[in-house]
C-alpha cells in the first residue's frame, strides 16, 4: 500500500466499529473520537489505542487535536447521519482543506453532505442494496468484485499520476497493450484536457497521455509497481 | 369455455328473428351442453372423496367390531354430493344445461344462466359474493325491511285504490306499484289517484329513500372492510403467476434501493412487511406488496417456493431476521435465503437459521471506507459500474456451446474491438464440493488461457458495448446449432 495515513475517526458505532478495523487492516493509524467513553471502550478493546473523547459542539478541542496530532483525513462515521452533517460542516469551517470523508444512508443526506464540504461520501445502503443485486444477478460479477477488491490483497487498484517526461507522456491510449505488456488493466483515467471528470476506456476515444493525467489501473501488485518503476513514478 | 357460454348466447339472440342453420342447432344443443353436461358431473366427481369416507367407516367399524355397514356409507356419500347439487353454484351450472330440452320454451331464458357460469370462472365475482356474503345479516335484514314495507303499503294502496284506479285491479299490480315507489325508480304506470293513496305513497317515498341509503351504507361498508384482503389476494394473485421472482421482507430502506434497482432491471419481486403503512408506499411506488408478518408461517401460504429465486431478509433487527429464515426453511429447503444483519454477532445465527448469504452494509461501509483513502477515483469508479450510473457496467458473459468462444484462447479475442475490458474470467470447477457458488476467478487472465463451456468471463464496458457483445455470443452459439 502506498502511504500510510493519520486518520481521525469520529465515532464508534456499528459504522465505525467496521471502517476502523479495515483502515487498521490497511495499515493506516486510526485515532478514535466519540463523544462518550462506552464507545471508546468497545474501541480499547478491539485494540485501538489512540483515543480521545471530544464534544463535538467545541470548536476549540477540534481544532487544537487536529493540529496537535496533524491529522491527514477526517473520517466521519457516526451512526446518526445528522451528526455526521455537522460534524462535516464543523471542520470545513475550521479546516479549508483537510478531506473529510462521511458517510451517509440516503440520498438526502448525502447531497446535504456534499453541501457541507465532505470530500468523499458513502452511501452505505446504496453500496449494500447494488451489492446484493450483483450476489443474486451477476454472481460472477459479485465474485470478481470480491476477489479483486477485498480478497485477494495482491490484486489492487492503483491511481497512477503520468510524470512529467516519461514514456506515457503523449501517447496516445490505444497504442500501448497494457494487459499484455504489463499485465495490468486499464479502466479509465482522468483527462485533464478534457476536465477533472473520471472517463472510462470502454468509451472507445482514444486519449492523448499528457503528464498530469490519472490512469487508473488494476492489477497485481507487483506488475503495478514494476508499471510505476517504468513510469519513473517516485514511490 | 367462455367461447362457447358467448357462442349460445349468440345463437339464441340470433334466434329470435331467424331460424338458425341446422349446424349451429346441433353444435349448440349437443356440443354445448355435451361439455357443460361433462364439467358438471366432474365437478361433482371431484367435489369430495369418497374413498375417504368408505375407508374412514371401515376403519371405525373395525375399531368398534362392528360389520362394515354399507347403507351408512352410500348415506354419507349421496348426503356429499347432494350437498354440492344443492349449492348456488351448482345449480347455476345445472340450470345452464337444461335449455337444451327446446321444446319448452320458457327454459330458452335460462341460456342466460350460461352467462352466469361466466362468474365462475371469474375471480373477481366471486370475491363480489365473498364480501356480500360477509354482511349476511345486515342484508337479510334490510331484506326483511323492504318485504315488510311492500307488504303493507301494496295492501293498503289496494283496499284504497282498487276501486277507483283503473291501473290496480290485483294485489300483484299493488306489490308492484309498491316496490318501484320504494325503490324511488317511479315509472308512473301506475299512480295513486285518491287522497289516501298519495299519502301512502308520501310516506313510502321517504321510507324508500332510507332504505336505499341503508342498502348502499352496508355494500359500502363491506367494500371498504374487505378492501384491503381483495386487493391482498389480487397481488398474491398476480405474484403466484410470476416466475423467478424475489421475495423481499421487511421494505426498509436498503429495500427500496433494491427494488428501484430490481425494477430498472426489469426483474419480478414480491415484497412482504408487516406494517400497513409501508406496504402502502410499496404499493405508490407501483410494486408488488403484501402486508403480512414474515415471521408467521401463514405469511408464506401463498408463496411456492419453487418459483422464488431467492428470499431477502432485510429487516432492520437481527431477531427477525432470524425468524424470517428459520420460517423459510420450514418451507423450502432449497430457497436461497439472504439476510441483513446489523450486528456481526448475528452472522452465525443467520447461518445457522438457514441464510445462505449475509449481507451487512456495515460491513460493505468497512470495506469501501477503508480504500476510499488511497485510491477515491478508483473506489468512485467501482461504484459508478456497481450503481450503473454512468452507463458502465459490470457483466458477466457465459461461454455457452458453440458460440465463438468456445475453446478459443484469451488472446485470440479481440476485446477492444467489442470496445470491452476483461477483467478476468471464473472458471467453474466441479471438483470443490460444498461450495455454493462460482469458484476460481482468473483476474487478468494470460492469452493462452483457453476458455471452455461453462466458464463466465467478467467484462467491463458501456451498456451498448455489452448488449452487442452478447448478442453475437448468442447469435454465434445458435448458427452453431444450426449447422449441426
Amino acid at each position: 500500500m502506498a502511504k500510510k495515513h493519520k486518520i481521525l475517526l469520529f465515532g464508534f458505532g456499528r459504522y465505525g466499529e467496521q471502517i476502523a478495523k479495515n483502515l487498521a487492516l490497511d495499515g493506516h493509524h486510526v485515532a478514535i473520537a466519540a463523544s462518550s467513553k462506552e464507545e471508546l471502550k468497545t474501541a480499547s478493546k478491539d485494540g485501538f489505542e489512540d483515543l480521545y473523547v471530544v464534544d463535538i459542539q467545541n470548536d476549540t478541542q477540534l481544532t487544537d487535536l487536529v493540529l496537535d496530532k496533524d491529522f491527514s483525513h477526517i473520517f466521519c462515521s457516526f451512526d446518526d447521519e445528522e451528526k455526521n452533517i455537522y460534524l462535516t460542516i464543523t471542520f470545513r469551517s475550521l479546516f479549508r482543506h483537510i478531506p473529510i470523508i462521511a458517510i451517509c444512508e440516503s440520498k438526502e443526506t448525502e447531497r446535504k453532505l456534499r453541501l457541507a464540504g465532505a470530500t468523499r461520501v458513502i452511501d452505505t445502503m446504496v453500496a449494500a442494496a447494488n451489492r446484493l443485486y450483483y450476489i443474486v444477478e451477476k454472481p460472477a460479477v459479485a465474485e470478481a468484485i470480491d476477489e479483486i477488491l477485498f480478497r485477494d490483497k495482491s490484486i489492487v487498484f492503483e491511481e497512477i499520476e503520468i510524470p512529467k517526461g516519461s514514456f506515457l507522456d503523449g501517447v496516445n491510449i490505444k497504442d500501448i497493450a497494457f494487459s499484455k505488456k504489463y499485465k495490468i488493466i486499464v479502466i479509465g483515467l482522468v483527462d485533464k484536457e478534457l476536465g477533472n471528470r473520471f472517463i472510462f476506456v470502454t468509451r472507445g476515444i482514444n486519449h492523448k497521455i499528457d503528464a498530469g493525467d490519472v490512469l487508473v489501473v488494476v492489477g497485481k501488485k507487483d506488475d503495478i509497481e514494476n508499471f510505476k518503476k517504468l513510469l519513473g513514478v517516485k514511490p | 369455455m367462455i367461447f362457447l357460454i358467448l357462442t349460445s348466447v349468440a345463437i339464441i339472440i340470433e334466434e329470435v328473428k331467424t331460424p338458425i342453420s341446422k349446424w349451429l342447432y346441433y353444435y349448440d344443443v349437443y356440443f354445448v351442453t355435451g361439455v357443460f353436461i361433462i364439467e358438471y358431473l366432474l365437478r361433482l366427481w371431484v367435489y369430495n372423496d369418497v374413498h375417504k369416507i368408505i375407508i374412514a367407516e371401515y376403519e371405525e367399524s373395525l375399531f368398534l367390531e362392528r360389520p362394515f355397514d354399507t347403507k351408512r356409507v352410500l348415506k354419507e356419500i349421496v348426503k356429499k354430493k347432494l350437498e354440492y347439487i344443492l349449492s348456488p353454484l351448482a345449480i347455476i351450472d345445472l340450470l345452464a344445461i337444461l335449455p337444451s330440452y327446446r321444446e319448452l320454451r320458457i327454459l330458452r331464458i335460462f341460456v342466460l344462466f350460461r352467462v352466469f357460469k361466466l362468474l365462475r370462472y371469474s375471480q373477481n365475482i366471486s370475491h363480489f359474493f365473498q364480501v356480500l356474503a360477509s354482511k349476511k345479516i345486515e342484508l337479510l335484514t334490510l331484506l326483511m325491511l323492504v318485504a315488510f314495507t311492500i307488504l303493507v303499503s301494496g295492501i293498503s294502496i289496494y283496499v284504497f285504490e282498487e276501486q277507483h284506479n283503473p291501473h290496480i285491479n290485483t294485489l300483484y299490480d299493488a306489490f308492484y306499484w309498491a316496490l318501484v315507489t320504494i325503490s324511488t325508480v317511479g315509472y308512473g304506470d301506475i299512480a295513486p289517484v285518491t287522497h289516501e293513496g298519495r299519502t301512502i305513497t308520501m310516506i313510502i317515498i321517504l321510507v324508500g329513500v332510507g332504505l336505499i341509503s341503508f342498502a348502499t351504507s352496508i355494500i359500502v361498508s363491506a367494500f371498504s372492510e374487505k378492501l384491503n384482503e381483495i386487493r391482498e389476494n389480487r397481488i398474491i394473485h398476480t405474484a403466484k403467476k410470476l416466475d423467478n421472482y424475489y421475495v423481499i421482507c421487511g421494505f426498509t430502506h436498503m429495500a427500496q434501493l433494491l427494488a428501484k434497482r430490481f425494477k430498472r432491471e426489469g426483474i419480478d419481486f414480491l415484497i412482504i412487511d408487516s406494517d400497513a403503512e409501508v406496504v402502502e408506499r410499496a404499493l405508490a411506488e407501483g410494486y408488488l406488496a403484501i402486508c403480512e408478518d414474515a415471521t408467521q408461517a401463514d405469511a408464506f401460504r401463498h408463496i411456492n417456493f419453487d418459483h422464488v429465486k431467492a428470499v431477502m431478509a432485510l429487516t432492520q433487527t437481527d431477531m427477525h431476521n432470524i425468524y424470517i429464515c428459520l420460517n423459510i426453511r420450514s418451507f423450502s429447503k432449497e430457497c436461497f435465503i439472504i439476510s441483513n444483519a446489523v450486528d456481526p454477532n448475528a452472522h452465525k445465527k443467520l447461518k445457522l437459521a438457514g441464510a445462505d448469504y449475509i449481507i451487512s452494509p456495515y460491513i460493505t461501509a468497512g470495506f469501501f471506507a477503508a480504500k476510499i483513502i488511497d485510491e477515491p477515483i478508483a473506489i468512485e469508479a467501482i461504484n459508478d459500474i456497481l450503481i450503473a450510473r454512468k452507463n458502465a457496467l459490470c457483466e458477466q458473459v457465459e461461454v455457452i456451446k458453440g458460440s465463438f468462444l468456445e475453446g478459443k484462447k484469451v488472446g485470440e479475442i479481440n476485446f477492444d474491438r467489442y470496445k470491452l475490458i476483461l477483467l478476468g474470467i471464473v472458471k467453474t470447477e466441479e471438483s470443490l464440493p460444498g461450495e455454493k457458488f462460482y469458484h476460481k476467478f482468473i483476474f487478468n487472465p494470460d492469452d493462452d488461457v483457453i476458455l471452455e463451456v461453462g466458464d463466465i468471463l467478467v467484462v467491463m464496458g458501456y451498456t451498448v458495448s455489452i448488449a452487442n457483445f452478447k448478442s453475437l455470443v448468442i447469435e454465434s452459439s445458435l448458427k452453431h446449432g444450426k449447422k449441426a
